[in-house]
């Protein structure tokens, strides 16, 4: 099959690793988590997923430390914790 | 499909790590947009914040999976109208979409948008609204907030000075374009964008206009994970109200029966910092004001039947 270009076309996909920005950490406690979903949809970067058992997990590797998660998680189980404080 | 599930299942068309800043609520409605609308996209980004960050590319790479294009600030509807007819003329079908700031919109864009919403032609135009040119260091624009501080219209140590004229009902005018879609949206109320992306997306003729109230966190100073707690009080307040027209049937979307004080939104927000009691009440006013239209067109597109109206 022959592909036809409908516009222009990079080589490849640029992607910044914007995790490394990151001061804070995100931390989501599964237990206190109501699978509302509000973090995934309200993630900026998309860092948010959710699971085949509808649990949700955030990705560091683009996540740059904003908090909305955790001041929109309506139940309150995300805490932001200082990056490398451990 | 609820919106959650549309969100949670598409595949994210823009690269995962874009330079925009911490928390900014523009990439979040860029993201959510192009969920919406899918991979059959074809995307025209001036310059402006998102061609800035990444997303039109560096050297030989793309910064988003679909293809796009990085128009002049002014012509992108333009550039559109012709990729919608090379690509009728090859028997294609794909959204043909601009993803612009407000200076590409409302300031240098105007033009050519005005023309291609006359014309009809068939394309999917989405404003992003940040109140002004941000990416070169915030200078006013026509859809700046009256009293707000620029880089072009300073304050002075006493609190006098910033925007002395208030920012134009954008959304309205193409209104009255009598388009067979306007809406506007927050990206507060994700679900409520996610439907209008889909009724854009159902326009079979003519062209379709989305104007997303984006506060910019940098620019404005907010501080990042306020971002969409201050969004939020941009509609809770009635400052930035979210409707959707077809034609001149104009409805509200979200319902704002107890507004919050625009003194409240106004006053989290660091470039409105050294207004005074007098000129808030004057924002107010005009609040109040611009509400009361939009109220009058909502009763005649049949709006106050609605439940909660």
């Amino acid at each position: 099959m022959s592909k036809e270009y409908i516009g222009p076309v990079g080589e490849g996909l640029y992607a910044v690793r914007t995790g490394d920005w990151r001061t804070r950490r995100p931390l989501m406690d599964q237990k206190t988590c109501r699978r509302c979903g509000i973090c995934l949809m309200y993630c900026p970067v998309n860092a948010i997923s959710r699971g085949a058992d509808e649990a949700y997990s955030i990705g560091l590797e683009y996540c740059k430390g904003c908090g909305v998660c955790a001041a929109e998680c309506p139940a309150k189980a995300i805490a932001m914790e200082k990056e490398g404080a451990k | 499909m609820t919106a959650l599930d549309t969100l949670a299942t598409r595949e994210d068309q823009i690269s995962p790590g874009i330079s925009a800043c911490v928390g900014c609520n523009v990439e979040l409605t860029l993201r959510t947009v192009l969920k919406v609308l899918g991979p059959n996209t074809i995307l025209a980004i001036p310059p402006g914040c998102m061609g800035g960050v990444g997303v039109v590319g560096w050297d030989k790479m793309s910064g988003a999976k679909v293809p796009v294009f990085f128009p002049l600030l002014d012509n992108s509807a333009s550039m559109l109208a012709g990729i919608r007819l090379g690509l009728k003329a090859r028997g294609r079908e794909a959204n043909v979409v601009a993803f612009a700031g407000d200076g590409a919109t409302v300031d240098a864009g105007f033009q050519a948008l005005s023309g291609a919403a006359e014309r009809g032609d068939k394309i999917i135009y989405i404003c992003y609204d940040n109140e002004g040119y941000m990416n070169t260091g915030y200078q006013r624009s026509s859809s700046t907030s009256k009293g707000s501080w620029t880089s072009t219209t300073p304050v002075s140590k006493e609190g006098s000075g910033g925007k002395p004229q208030h920012r134009k009902d954008f959304p309205l005018i193409m209104a009255m374009h009598d388009l067979p879609y306007v809406a506007t949206a927050s990206p507060a109320y994700i679900p409520d964008l996610v439907k209008k992306v889909e009724r854009a997306m159902e326009v079979k003729e003519g062209l379709a206009y989305i104007h997303i109230y984006n506060p910019c966190l940098t620019g404005w100073g907010i501080k990042s994970d306020d971002s969409i707690a201050i969004s939020r009080l941009s509609v809770q307040s009635r400052f930035f109200p979210l409707w959707e027209a077809h034609g001149r049937r104009l409805q509200f979307t979200v319902r704002v029966p107890k507004p919050v004080p625009v003194a409240d939104y106004v006053r989290r927000i660091g470039k409105f910092r050294h207004l005074d009691e007098a000129r808030i009440a004057e924002l107010q006013a005009i609040t109040d004001e611009r509400y009361s239209f939009l109220e009058a067109m909502d009763r005649m597109g049949g709006g106050a039947n609605a439940p909660g109206a």
